[in-house]
Order: structure tokens, then C-alpha cells, then sequence
């Protein structure tokens, strides 16, 4: 099998370079033939990936540990579903499985377009296919998934511990499709630029694909938080590893890019900054990628260093000639029809969030490269740590916050004193309310205060959109409140979708708030018996017991939890040793509630003198967090939805659900 | 365009302020050997091998204290480390490790944390969460 997988790579190199050159050949000179045949091609190639990974999971679950993947990453006695997902726990693995999703996203994005963008699509696919040459072409030379060792080990060296886990199985797969998603709406700004059509049909073509990326990157960096705040043992989601930061920067530009493109729909400006940002989010996906597996930024994530590097930077450096080229040579035609009218209407409010997005972005980059730039420039390497991302981004964010308030229910062009008063006035009243009422209550912290009013000043919008959406309807259509409530949504997904979006993010900057200022912790040495109180808990050491199997060994503390004198759980955070990579590992024992967790791990315990160290963290309000992430799931699901009539409504909706301000 | 270039500047002075307050020297443990005269008092983070043999552990209720001498890569020169706190997992004798803290004037580096690189058989991925110290 693994001959099979190897012979498969390298024809798919071939028929992708192929297709590459065939595809450009033939919408150059416009033959239906050549760009049929490179259709092919990459039909061909998605097969061929799709072989080459079925080898792979081959040799994995066959345990055949004469090839060098299998045997790095997997042991005899690793448990299957984590036998499949070290299909992705590994470099040369994780760059096929990038593959496989790349030439997948290439066959549907053909079949579903070959016919309707005729012009375009012959350059989509020369790019997609592109970027898969040069994925190919790793996997041939420089990270060949199925070489052999000389000799077969008896044994693997198993999977990392840390990555067996749940998430494991969620993450990367969440994170590579979005990373890969991007490529959708970047291929099309290319063959945008490559054929001078720069209307907006490319945007309106790649909408739902960019929100399928974005989406999955969403959900890739929220589980890749849940996975740190089990498995790493600090009591928190989110440390600004370069790593971390690699996934987060294509993030913040595609959500730029997001309500970027409602500018250009809707008043044909912007186009330049819109193609710069789907060349940005692409090149920060290849970035990304590239980040954690140059060892380039010592991260704690990533020490060795692999032959990569050289290849990822030249194919980024490439990438963005070709398509910053580009972009300049179209230049002139981009020039914006129109111009902005003023300073306070929701075309500004946007641009300021695309402004605030990008500078985020700009802040975060800047504190990852740092170690490279300041050695660069000084000739010492230093580093800035989470506080330095912190204190940035901390303002930053309030103030997107407060935009996302604003922008919806501000005036297109020119927002007056009366439509301030009807619009903007109530939500903004309810949201300083919310503060004082706080403060009353003896919140003092002047940052989590403006965080929560803000938040819900923007809920206050929301719900004052949606109740007037719903009002309206009754009053035309004569519905009840339910039904207006489901065709108010049903017409204007885009809309009322994004506005559920918006209420996963205030819940999500609750959970940040709550777990940033109202954190407590506490790290305390006890033999059994002792206890000691936090946040309300009553927390007391009770033992610890062992258990044995034969892929890991455990060990326990039990500690019994009581608030006001009632005992109310027992929590048993573990140390695991792992045998076959022998090594330990933290469980931490989580009691969890609507108002935060209560976040137990096992420092330590002493043979000789039976202490026990336990660190305890109580986190306000981070199930937030989750449960935002899935409000913002159920928000894209809404956006995403397939409309069941053609699209066509946007007029009569108008008329039935004014918009909130001035009509433009 | 004002608040544009507005909220430019205000990105430039933040990212530039919070490079001043919290930038930290970081060197390998070569570095660090050669320049540790002018580093006294300086909060450094700095790469290099806890040398086998130097671990001395000993928990009371008080925690649990740990020192051990980080040294370079061939074991041959070192500095002392002296850490209060939880161990994080992967800490052993001849392990690669990122000691963060200050250098004393005693010549002694005081850690507030001491983090673990992953062994080098060990391929780093995107996927791959950040492996233990108590940061």
C-alpha cells in the first residue's frame, strides 16, 4: 500500500503542474478543451490524494511500523481513534491530510462552478491547483509520508500524550479546513484580477465559501482553547503562543474581510482593500502552516527544526508577488465608484472595524515576529510575552466591541441627530444602565465595567432590531410574534444571522472579561486531610488513589468540595504517566457552572512525604465562552443556510422590515 | 481619514508602549553565559539543559522547591536556578528547558517559571498544545 500512496504522489505532482499550466493555457486562448482537460486533472489529483491518504490510514491502523510516520507517532496500544488522528498529529501526515482537503475544496468549487463562471473558473482552478503543486511537490521531496525505516521497530513511539485527547480529533481537522477554505476566495480574487472582471461577482460567488472558512478557523481556534484549558494545566484557554497567534491572524483578516465585502456590495467601494485583505488571509493561512513547523520562532510548541522552511517562505514570497502583481496591475480598474459621505454613518463604522481587525492583526504579528525582528535590527533576541498582547489588544478589542454595536444600527452615508435618537440612543441608555448598575453592585474594576456595559449595549441593538423586525411584520402581515420572528430571519438571513453571530461574540467577550479581571488562584501544599477555601469552595485533600493499565498509568488526589459546609462533589484531578513515550502528563478536574469553574490540578505529590500540591483556579463566567462558540455556530448555520427561493429578496424585505435607519 | 490615521497611531503607540513594558531578553544559554556581567537585575528567559545530576527537589507545606543548574548544550558551563512552584511535566534531568525570571546579583537565576520544549523526536504541530509550565 504505501508504494501505492508514494506512486500516487508523484502522479499527482505531475497532472497538478499539468493542470496548472493547461488551466491558465486554456482561459488564455479560451479552448474549452485545454480547460476541460485540466478539469480533469484535478479531478485526477483529488482521487490520487484521496489513495494516498487511504494508504497512510492503512499503514497506521495495520500498525506497520516500518514506516517511519507510523512508528513516530503511534504504538500497538494506541486506541484507534487516536490511531486515525495521528493521520494529522504529525508533519508529514498533517501536510497530506492539507492535501486531501485542498484537492476535495478544488472538485466541488469546479463542479459547482464550472458552468456558471466560465470566465473565472479556468483561473480558479490554475490557482488551486497551483497551490497543490507545491503541496505535492513537499510531500514528494522533503516530507515523504511513507518512507521506510531500515529495520521494523517492535514498537511505535506513540502519539504525543498531550494530543490524546478529544479535541485531538476536532481541532486540527476544523483548523485545516478553514486554512484551506481560504484558498476559495483567493483563487477567485486572482482569477478576478487575471481576467479584469472586477465586479462583484467573484465576492458574491465565494460568500458562502468565505464564511465556510471562516467558520471553520472559528471553530478550529475555540476548540484548540478548549484543548489547551484541559490539557495544559494553567487554568487558562489562551496564551498567545506563536502558534496560537498563527491561527488567530488569518482569523481576524477574514472576518475584516467579511463586512468588508457588504461595502463593496452595497456601494461599490473598497475593492482594492477587499482584494488586499483575501491576499492577506491566504498568505497568513501559508503562513500559519509555515509557523509551526519551521521552528523559526522558538515557540514552546515547536523545537525541532525541519527542511521546510525555505520552501514555505519561497512559496510565500511567490504568492505574494504574483499576487500583489497583479493587484497593481489592475489597479486603476479597482478605483472606487464612490466615496465615503461622512464620518458617522455605517459605511465609517466599518471601516473602522476592518481598521481595528487589521491593526489587531498588525499587533499580533508584530509580537510573534519579534524575536526575529529585534534580532535582526539589535542583534539580541527578544521576546514579549502575554502581557504584551494583553495590554494591546485589550483597548483594541473594546473598541471593536462598541462598533459592533454600532455599525448595525447605524445610517448608511449620513447618520443625523434624529436617526442617532431612534436607533442608536435606547441600546446605548441600556448599556450605561447596565454599567452604573454594576457599579452599584460594587464592580470596580473600570475594565470589565466597560466591557459589560458595552456588551450589552450591543445586545440591546440586537434585540431592538430583531423586536422592531418583528413588530413590523405583524403589522403588515398580521403574523403572531413566533412566526414574524421566523420569516423576519427566514428573509433576511444574512442579517438576522449576523446579528446572532454578534451575540456568541458579547458572550464570548463576557467569558474573556470575567476570566481576565475575576480570575482567582491559588497554589497550596497539603497532606491529606487539610483543606483550604476559594471563590466560595471549601476544597479538602482526602488521598490519592492509583490505577494501571497497560498504555497509561494513573494517579489521582481526591478532593472533596463543599460550599457553605455542604459537601457537594468530589473532584479527582490526575497525573497520568503514558508508557510507551514515558512520559507524564496533567489531567485537571473541572467542576463546572453557568457562573464559571471551579478548575482543580494536581501539582505534584511527594513519595516520601505524602504532600500533595493542587493548584486551584476559579474562572467566572468561561463557560461563556463555549456556549458563545456555539451561538456563533448556530448564527453562520443561519447566514449559511441555503436559501430555498433565488435570491432576490432584499427590495421587498426593505419594505417590510425597514431598515433601521434612514433609507437609503 | 482622520480616525483612520487616528486609530494608526493609536495601534503604533500601543504596540509600541507594550513592547517597552513587557519585552524580556532571550538567549540561548551560551548567550547568556557570555554576557550575564550587565544582566544583573535584568528579567531574562533564557534556553538550555538542566544538567543531570545538579536537581535537588524538596516539598514542604510551604511548596515545593527546586534547584537545579541550567547549563549549555555540552554540560560544560552553567548557572544556577532557583524555582518555587509546580513542576511542569516533561521536567527532567537533561531535558531542554526555558527558564524565565531575573538574574540575581548572587549570580543565581530566580525563575518565575520554567517551561519544557518538547523532545526533539517530536515534531511540532499547529495542533499541538502548548506542553506545560505554569506561565
Amino acid at each position: 500500500m504505501t508504494e501505492v500512496g508514494s506512486l500516487t504522489l508523484a502522479v499527482g505532482l505531475v497532472l497538478a503542474a499539468y493542470g496548472t499550466v493547461v488551466a491558465l493555457a486554456g482561459g488564455w486562448q479560451q479552448r474549452r478543451d485545454l480547460i476541460a482537460s485540466a478539469e480533469h486533472a484535478a479531478f485526477a489529483c483529488w482521487g490520487l490524494a484521496l489513495i494516498a491518504t487511504a494508504a497512510l490510514l492503512h499503514a497506521l491502523v495495520t500498525h506497520d511500523f516500518n514506516v517511519e510516520y507510523v512508528a513516530a507517532y503511534t504504538s500497538s496500544t494506541l486506541p484507534l481513534n487516536y490511531i486515525i488522528a495521528a493521520l494529522w498529529g504529525g508533519q508529514k501526515g498533517s501536510l497530506l491530510f492539507w492535501l486531501l482537503i485542498l484537492t476535495s475544496i478544488t472538485a466541488v468549487v469546479l463542479l459547482q462552478n464550472r458552468e456558471r463562471n466560465r470566465d473565472l473558473m479556468p483561473y480558479v482552478n490554475a490557482v488551486l491547483m497551483a497551490i497543490a503543486v507545491f503541496f505535492f511537490a513537499m510531500l514528494v521531496f522533503i516530507t515523504p509520508p511513507f518512507e521506510r525505516l531500515a529495520f521494523t521497530p517492535p514498537e511505535g513511539r506513540d502519539l504525543n500524550p498531550l494530543l490524546q485527547n478529544y479535541w485531538m480529533q476536532l481541532h486540527p481537522p476544523s483548523l485545516y479546513l478553514g486554512y484551506v477554505g481560504c484558498a476559495v476566495p483567493f483563487a477567485f480574487a486572482i482569477a478576478a484580477l487575471i481576467t479584469g472582471k472586477l465586479g462583484d461577482v467573484w465576492i458574491r460567488t465565494t460568500r458562502r465559501w468565505t464564511l465556510f472558512a471562516w467558520f471553520f478557523l472559528s471553530l478550529g481556534n475555540l476548540f484548540g482553547a478548549e484543548w489547551a484549558y484541559l490539557v495544559l494545566g494553567w487554568g487558562g484557554y489562551w496564551a498567545w503562543d506563536p502558534v496560537e497567534n498563527a491561527a488567530f491572524l488569518p482569523w481576524l483578516t477574514c472576518t475584516a474581510f467579511l463586512h468588508s465585502v457588504m461595502i463593496q456590495e452595497k456601494k461599490n467601494m473598497l475593492k482594492v482593500w477587499n482584494m488586499v485583505l483575501v491576499i492577506l488571509t491566504f498568505l497568513l493561512t501559508i503562513f500559519g502552516t509555515f509557523l509551526t513547523r519551521s521552528g523559526v520562532i522558538s515557540s514552546v510548541h515547536s523545537f525541532t527544526q525541519s527542511g521546510l522552511g525555505p520552501f514555505f517562505i519561497g512559496f510565500l514570497a511567490l504568492s505574494a508577488a504574483v499576487s500583489l502583481g497583479l493587484l497593481g496591475y489592475r489597479l486603476r480598474l479597482l478605483k472606487s465608484e464612490n466615496e465615503l459621505d461622512s464620518l458617522i454613518s455605517r459605511e465609517s463604522a466599518f471601516l473602522f472595524n476592518n481598521l481595528v481587525l487589521v491593526g489587531i492583526a498588525f499587533a499580533v504579528f508584530w509580537g510573534t515576529m519579534f524575536p526575529i525582528i529585534s534580532e535582526a535590527v539589535r542583534g539580541v533576541k527578544i521576546t514579549v510575552g502575554p502581557p504584551f498582547f494583553n495590554k494591546v489588544n485589550a483597548p483594541l478589542g473594546i473598541v471593536l466591541l462598541f462598533l459592533t454595536g454600532v455599525g448595525p444600527l447605524i445610517a448608511w452615508r449620513r447618520a443625523g441627530w434624529q436617526s442617532f435618537r431612534k436607533n442608536l440612543l435606547p441600546p446605548l441608555l441600556a448599556g450605561l444602565a447596565s454599567g452604573v448598575s454594576l457599579a452599584a453592585l460594587g464592580m470596580r474594576s473600570l475594565w470589565a465595567l466597560t466591557s459589560f456595559s458595552i456588551g450589552v449595549f450591543v445586545l440591546a441593538g440586537i434585540v431592538f432590531e430583531y423586536y422592531r423586525g418583528v413588530r413590523a411584520r405583524q403589522a403588515v402581515a398580521g403574523e403572531n410574534a413566533a412566526v414574524a420572528l421566523l420569516h423576519l430571519i427566514g428573509k433576511n438571513r444574512r442579517r438576522y444571522g449576523g446579528y446572532i453571530i454578534h451575540v456568541g461574540v458579547v458572550m464570548m467577550y463576557f467569558a474573556i472579561t470575567g476570566t481576565a479581571v475575576f480570575r482567582q488562584e491559588q497554589q497550596i501544599t497539603l497532606s491529606q486531610g487539610q483543606s483550604f477555601e476559594l471563590g466560595g469552595y471549601t476544597l479538602r485533600y482526602d488521598g490519592v488513589e492509583q490505577e494501571s493499565t497497560p498504555h497509561i498509568a494513573y494517579l489521582r488526589a481526591k478532593v472533596a468540595l463543599a460550599q457553605d459546609g455542604r459537601d457537594i462533589d468530589v473532584l479527582k484531578p490526575e497525573k497520568r504517566f503514558y508508557k510507551k513515550p514515558e512520559q507524564p502528563t496533567t489531567e485537571v478536574a473541572i467542576r463546572s457552572t453557568l457562573s464559571g469553574d471551579l478548575y482543580l490540578v494536581l501539582g505534584g505529590f511527594d513519595e516520601d512525604t505524602k504532600l500533595v500540591t493542587l493548584l486551584a483556579y476559579v474562572n467566572p463566567l468561561i463557560s461563556f465562552l463555549w456556549y458563545g462558540g456555539l451561538v456563533m455556530a448556530l448564527g453562520t448555520a443561519v447566514v449559511m443556510w441555503p436559501a430555498a427561493v433565488p435570491v432576490r429578496e432584499p427590495r421587498t424585505v426593505r419594505l417590510r422590515a425597514p431598515e433601521p435607519a434612514v433609507v437609503d | 481619514m482622520i480616525g483612520a490615521v487616528l486609530l494608526v497611531g493609536a495601534v503604533t503607540y500601543l504596540v509600541y508602549a507594550g513592547v517597552r513594558e513587557t519585552s524580556m531578553y532571550y538567549f540561548k544559554i551560551d548567550e547568556f553565559l557570555a554576557r550575564k556581567s550587565e544582566l544583573t537585575n535584568e528579567g531574562v528567559r533564557v534556553a538550555g539543559r538542566v544538567r543531570s545530576g545538579s536537581v535537588e527537589k524538596k516539598t514542604t507545606t510551604a511548596g515545593t522547591e527546586l534547584r537545579f543548574v541550567l547549563s549549555d548544550f555540552g554540560a560544560v558551563d552553567g548557572v544556577p536556578v532557583h524555582y518555587t512552584g509546580v513542576l511542569p511535566d516533561m521536567f527532567a534531568e537533561g531535558r531542554d528547558v526555558i527558564v524565565e525570571g531575573k538574574y540575581t546579583p548572587e549570580g543565581m537565576l530566580r525563575a518565575r517559571s520554567v517551561l519544557t520544549s518538547c523532545p526533539s523526536k517530536y515534531e511540532a504541530e499547529a495542533d499541538q498544545p502548548h506542553p506545560g509550565g505554569a506561565g
